[in-house]
């Protein structure tokens, strides 16, 4: 047999389940919401599950702040987790295992933490003595828990992606700047920080794909309406009214629309990042 | 992760007291998440104002002994597994696969399989579940499908890392000195890759042990596994010292895994 031919029958286990479930679901999904695949009765063409009362808009719309925003806090945390890491001394390595120990930590369970931490008689209001200004941030408008939660856990993951690739050149380039009277604030804002960028770029493009369709968090430290993508999508889907499956695709497919979206400018964007190739 | 010198440098003027500063608010910010989780699993009482709990007990770690929580633990160690398995060795294939073939082909293949993570996961699910029940394959297989998928970007990923710096030299010596390609396979290949074989399994097994919404939607209740559990006790009210324990028991088996994987082989060669 050809190498070539050999070579695709060893990877086709793997890529034959991917490409059968990823076409499939993507297709079904694409049917339901137009109607011509019902649980029930006859098919008919319709594009109503697609503008229900702007009502997918404005979960979309609420889906891409909390990845912006859990994105934006997760990157700017994971660098200085790993600038800290990077050029200090026995702390920085208690401070590196701590953070790749939380990584494998289900969302699930931070989003379960975070509860406990910071709802209205959480933990944190109970250490600052129940003020009465504390923010509503569990069930609250600004969905400020589940960007935490997010921020949180993906911080650790950018700060493992940024640590592994600058681990090499970071340390004599830091040296080197020091030796040249560079100072701490300058090491990191004119030797890290341009060194990280291209890892930063992609690790920041994963986190928001990751955050936007992201379940969890969302429902558990969301408010109960509006809806972001997911929830909405997984409430529709469980919904008894079979009516509300069109609906529930629609919404599905909105989120792989933006993540496909936010790929191609991420990818667009980080080609003209100097020193990525 | 990878080994790295780490630098001690006092800049010239530089201020004292920004990087303890800086440290301590990373550790803060790491750790604060983790005590309300660890305090709750332990309190028997711990009423509003209180910022310490008043009595402890270990009634909420005692609820993981009950038998609807120790079967939904196995559940979940099973799909963590039966995901682990098939992901581990359809990826180690794969990449093997991918550095075989000519640029264009290994290209579109390394596409195809690490495009599910580009789909959200409950967008994965919904769409393939009408399909998946009009096949009639029951829950279970269903949930292991479609988190193999998930879970094969991953495996790809690490193995793709490892095989770039791995030598087809040893495989050719080691043929050259008459080993057969069962031998080269036993004695060289799988010994070399094993690391990576680790890392990739682990995060296949995380795929399938903390997974909540491919359970949820496709298991329709028949699967339940202990994120399942947990995510009922975390959106109920009051529920606090289940939350934590269940939740300490998700994260518990996983750190120990992976303090296992950080632990230097004891088969390191001269």
């Amino acid at each position: 047999m050809a190498p070539r031919a050999r070579a695709l029958l060893i990877a086709a286990p793997a890529v034959l389940p991917v490409a059968l479930v990823l076409t499939g679901a993507l297709v079904a999904a694409l049917l339901q919401s137009l109607g011509l695949l019902p649980i029930i009765g006859e098919p008919e063409f319709s594009t109503a599950a697609w503008d229900a009362d702007g009502e997918l808009l404005l979960a979309t719309g609420i889906s891409v702040y909390i990845a912006a925003a859990s994105t934006v806090l997760s990157v700017v945390v994971g660098f200085l987790i790993a600038a800290y890491v990077l050029t200090s001394g026995v702390s920085s390595r208690v401070l590196a295992v701590l953070s790749a120990a939380s990584v494998p930590i289900p969302h699930l369970v931070a989003a379960g933490a975070m509860g406990l931490l910071l709802s209205d008689a959480g933990f944190l209001a109970r250490v600052f003595g129940m003020p009465s200004g504390f923010p509503g941030l569990v069930g609250g408008r600004g969905w400020g828990a589940a960007i935490l939660e997010f921020g949180w856990k993906e911080s650790a993951f950018v700060a493992l992606v940024l640590v592994g690739s600058m681990a090499r050149s970071a340390g004599g380039l830091c040296e080197a700047a020091a030796t040249l009277g560079a100072s701490a604030k300058q090491r990191m804002l004119h030797v890290l920080l341009p060194l990280a960028l291209p890892a930063l770029g992609v690790s920041a493009l994963v986190v928001f794909v990751y955050t936007l369709g992201s379940y969890e968090a969302p429902w558990l430290l969301g408010p109960v309406s509006p809806e972001p993508l997911p929830v909405r999508a997984v409430r529709l889907f469980g919904s008894i009214d079979l009516t509300a499956r069109p609906e529930a695709m629609a919404t599905a497919l909105a989120s792989v629309v933006v993540g496909l979206a936010a790929i191609g400018a991420g990818l667009l964007l980080l080609r003209r990042v100097r020193g990525w190739r | 992760m990878q080994a790295y010198q780490p630098v001690r440098l006092r800049a010239a003027g530089g201020t004292g007291i920004t990087r303890p500063l800086l440290g301590g608010l990373l550790f803060l910010w790491i750790l604060l998440p983790l005590v309300p989780l660890i305090l709750w699993s332990v309190a028997a009482e711990w009423r509003a104002p209180d910022v310490l709990p008043g009595a402890f007990s270990t009634d909420g770690l005692a609820a993981l002994l009950r038998p609807e929580v120790l079967t939904a633990t196995g559940a979940s160690l099973v799909l963590g597994l039966s995901v682990a398995l098939p992901a581990t060795v359809l990826g180690a294939l794969a990449a093997f696969a991918i550095r075989r073939l000519p640029n264009g082909w290994a290209r579109g293949v390394e596409m195809i399989l690490l495009a599910p993570l580009a789909i959200p996961p409950f967008a994965l699910v919904m769409g393939s579940n009408v399909l998946l029940l009009g096949a009639r394959v029951p829950a279970f297989p269903s949930v292991v499908l479609v988190l193999t998928v998930t879970a094969l970007p991953y495996t790809v990923f690490m193995f793709r890392a490892a095989l770039a710096s791995y030598d087809d030299q040893f495989e050719e010596v080691a043929r050259t000195l008459g080993a057969s390609s069962r031998a080269v396979l036993a004695r060289v290949r799988i010994p070399l890759l094993a690391r990576a074989t680790a890392r990739a399994a682990f995060l296949a097994f995380l795929v399938g042990w903390s997974d909540y919404i491919t359970t949820l939607l496709v298991g329709g209740g028949q699967l339940l596994t202990l994120p399942l559990v947990l995510g009922s006790a975390a959106s109920a009210t009051g529920n606090e010292q289940l939350t934590a324990a269940l939740s300490l028991a998700m994260i518990v088996p996983p750190l120990l895994l992976l303090a296992l994987l950080a632990v230097p082989g004891p088969r390191r060669r001269r």
